[in-house]
């Protein structure tokens, strides 16, 4: 691509957006086809959803002088073309490529707004070169020899144009207006929940105006329901791209898999959705290379020879919980537990269950497999998962049965705009604690807090000695310092849990998570903060940052 | 140097001016959320309208004595720009005074203090009417440039 070509998308920085902008909703939109079309090949009805969203974008690119692009969606075309009119049929191989064009087109079009945002744009041509090229021989490798008499219908036009009907219902939002949306009906509940404990209007018995409070509440409380929903979107783009790499990887590992989606509309923050494609992606890469056996080992096994991997997503409670099963062999947990004692990992006289063992396949640099392969295997990748899904307040969970398959669930909160905290006090100052993150709070006696060097420093709930962290001298906060009078609040952090000292419990409270902005990037152990009932913000605690916290202090003062 | 409008205000008895378009508001002294592990100069965070805003007190920040709070303290809420972005900041000054004219004329570039006296976030000084205003520059003081902030 040369800058020449951009000439006119930089006159026009709106124009250019919204090319840019539909045409990666295009690729998107050909993609799924794409994969469905791997299943029916010869079905009319979806060679026209590829083909006509492939003319859109060429003609576009035509007339905004972006000609590199327009090429290459030239040449896809007269392949789709010739498929469409019936003298060809779309074969795995076409699929593949059209598929490649995909990727292409999508850098390609990426590169566009690198270039214009100023920064300098990748070199693509060759790539875009070999593309065109490859789709020129599949075409002229294959003359018009397999002509199929009839298929040529003229009916999915009118289909398809009811179906652009119903997309006009549809408008395309910046996301910024959307957010800015969200975070006034987030001031507007605020300032409703100010003036309905004003204890000026508490002493006020008025019906008229209690009942007229009473409507706001249930206006506000829709109007943030309906704001909220605005974010939500179908985690199919999510399975989708999970779809593609299924189909890419069991080509390239030589072992046939069909993909079961389902619950493909269930509804989830759009921030979500982008943060779990990663780890999905990752999750299923692993069950293909580590867990699904070749076909041979199957058949011997009595199993169906092609593979199965399940993904699906419900509600459950308030969450949305993502699972991915296989068919595959399972975790072999007793050669998890060698490895792990080999790394150090479990104490050699320590009994751990099997399924504290399995979870340690989530620990950094954690590998049972015996040779590294292009796909996986180097022990990068399920810390990494897990962190992602920290990181959207999720938890992930594992089922395994030896010789019959895995299923990871993941349960994550539908939103990341509001959390459920735990309201907590040390000193003035009150903290949210996520409830994700807390498993119970408890006030202990005495007998039960041991000092070490003159601290307390180790609390016993139950039959387990739990670290002690003092949050108010962890933030340099007046505080209570005696545990027994304080609260302790039992939090887990990557499986393990510490006691938190606060001084007091004051309640849960649902709450809207502000970012704190760059200004405060590097305070650990804080995770945003959030508006309070009375107007005051509240730090919102993040556990994993306040045990590493608390780690380099130690270090530090040893 | 850039004429134009300056809000002026005053700190342990000098006078300081920033420019107008990068107020947003003044507002009375506020109920500030302490964080921890940053500098005493960053008193910590406000809620400005349902925004959490990063609030800075000018008065440690070029190392003057802390001040009980008084009835005409302010926060300036400013605009300043922090790495991309631009963003809203709180400061804390001692009172408010008025918003001045500046023409080309009555602003000198600043004088070499020599090593003593740090003078990279200070755009020029104006004088105006017999006294002397320090024309700050926002995104020196409170930008990107204030290593500080982010050090713990």
């Amino acid at each position: 691509m040369t800058d020449n070509e951009l000439a006119f998308l930089r006159d026009d920085p709106e124009m250019a957006d919204l090319f840019l902008a539909e045409a990666l909703d295009h690729l998107a939109t050909i993609e799924a086809a794409l994969l469905a079309l791997d299943e029916r090949p010869g079905d009319v009805t979806l060679l026209n959803d590829i083909f006509r969203p492939f003319h859109t974008i060429k003609g576009n690119a035509g007339a905004l002088g972006v000609t590199s692009v327009q090429e290459v969606a030239h040449s896809v075309e007269n392949l789709l073309d010739l498929a469409r009119s019936g003298r060809r049929t779309m074969g795995p191989a076409d699929v593949d490529v059209v598929l490649r064009a995909v990727d292409v087109l999508t850098s390609m079009i990426r590169d566009v707004g690198v270039r214009l945002s100023g920064q300098p744009g990748a070199d693509l041509a060759s790539v875009a070169q070999a593309l065109i090229e490859s789709v020129d021989m599949l075409i002229s490798g294959e003359p018009e020899a397999r002509l199929k008499p009839g298929t040529t219908d003229p009916k999915p036009d009118v289909a398809a144009s009811a179906r652009r009907g119903e997309e006009n219902t549809a408008i395309k939002v910046d996301t910024r207006k959307l957010d800015s949306l969200v975070d006034a009906v987030g001031e507007l509940i605020i300032v409703q929940s100010l003036i309905q404990e004003d204890p000026a209007l508490a002493n006020h018995v008025d019906q008229r105006l209690a009942g007229n409070l009473g409507q706001l509440k249930r206006i506000t409380a829709g109007l943030q329901r309906s704001a909220m929903a605005l974010r939500m979107v179908p985690i199919r783009q999510a399975f989708q791209k999970v779809s593609r790499i299924v189909r890419d990887l069991s080509r390239k590992a030589d072992k046939s898999v069909e993909l079961v989606l389902s619950g493909e509309d269930t509804e989830l923050d759009r921030k979500v959705v982008e943060e779990i494609t990663d780890p999905l992606m990752h999750m299923v890469r692993n069950s293909i290379d580590h867990a699904i056996e070749p076909a041979a080992a199957r058949r011997a096994a009595g199993k169906r020879p092609q593979a199965r991997i399940a993904l699906s997503a419900y509600h459950q409670g308030g969450h949305i919980v993502i699972e991915i099963a296989d068919d595959g062999k399972g975790l072999d947990t007793q050669k998890i537990k060698a490895r792990a004692i080999e790394r150090g990992l479990i104490a050699p006289g320590a009994s751990p269950s099997a399924d504290e063992i399995n979870a340690l396949i989530f620990e950094p640099g954690f590998s049972t497999a015996e040779k590294v392969t292009e796909i996986s295997g180097r022990g990068v990748g399920m810390d990494v998962v897990r962190r992602n899904i920290d990181a959207l307040r999720g938890r992930v969970e594992i089922a395994t049965e030896q010789g019959k398959g895995t299923t990871f669930s993941i349960r994550l909160p539908l939103t990341l705009a509001v959390l459920d905290g735990l309201i907590v006090g040390v000193g003035r100052e009150r903290f949210v604690m996520p409830t994700t993150g807390v498993r119970e709070s408890l006030r202990p006696l005495p007998a039960h807090v041991h000092n070490v060097q003159g601290s307390p420093r180790v609390v016993q709930v139950r039959d387990s000695l739990l670290p002690l962290i003092s949050l108010g001298e962890l933030f340099g906060l007046p505080h209570e310092g005696d545990p027994c009078k304080a609260t302790v609040v039992v939090i887990e952090d990557a499986g393990s849990q510490v006691g938190l000292i606060v001084d007091t419990l004051l309640g849960k409270q649902e709450v809207v998570i502000k970012s704190l902005g760059e200004t405060f990037a590097s305070v650990r152990g804080i995770a945003g903060g959030a508006i309070l009932g009375d107007g005051r913000i509240g730090l919102i605690l993040d556990a994993h940052g306040i045990v590493e916290l608390e780690r380099g202090v130690n270090r530090a003062a040893a | 140097m850039e004429a134009g409008k300056y809000l002026t205000f005053t700190l342990a008895g000098e006078e300081y001016g920033v420019p107008v378009l990068r107020v947003r508001e003044i507002i009375k002294m506020m109920d500030i959320t302490e964080v921890p592990q940053v500098p005493p100069h960053v008193k910590g965070v406000l809620n400005l309208r349902g925004k959490v805003i990063p609030v800075v007190d000018l008065r440690l920040k070029f190392g003057f004595t802390k001040v009980d709070i008084t009835s005409r303290t302010c926060i300036i809420v400013v605009e300043v720009a922090l790495a991309a972005s631009r963003v809203m900041m709180g400061v804390i000054v001692d009172h408010v005074s008025e918003v001045l004219n500046i023409v080309a004329d009555e602003i000198a570039p600043t004088p070499e203090f020599g090593d003593r006296v740090c003078t990279d976030h200070i755009k020029g000084m104006a004088k105006v009417k017999g006294t002397v205003k320090i024309l700050l520059d926002l995104d020196r003081v409170l930008g990107t440039d204030d290593a500080a902030l982010s050090a713990a």
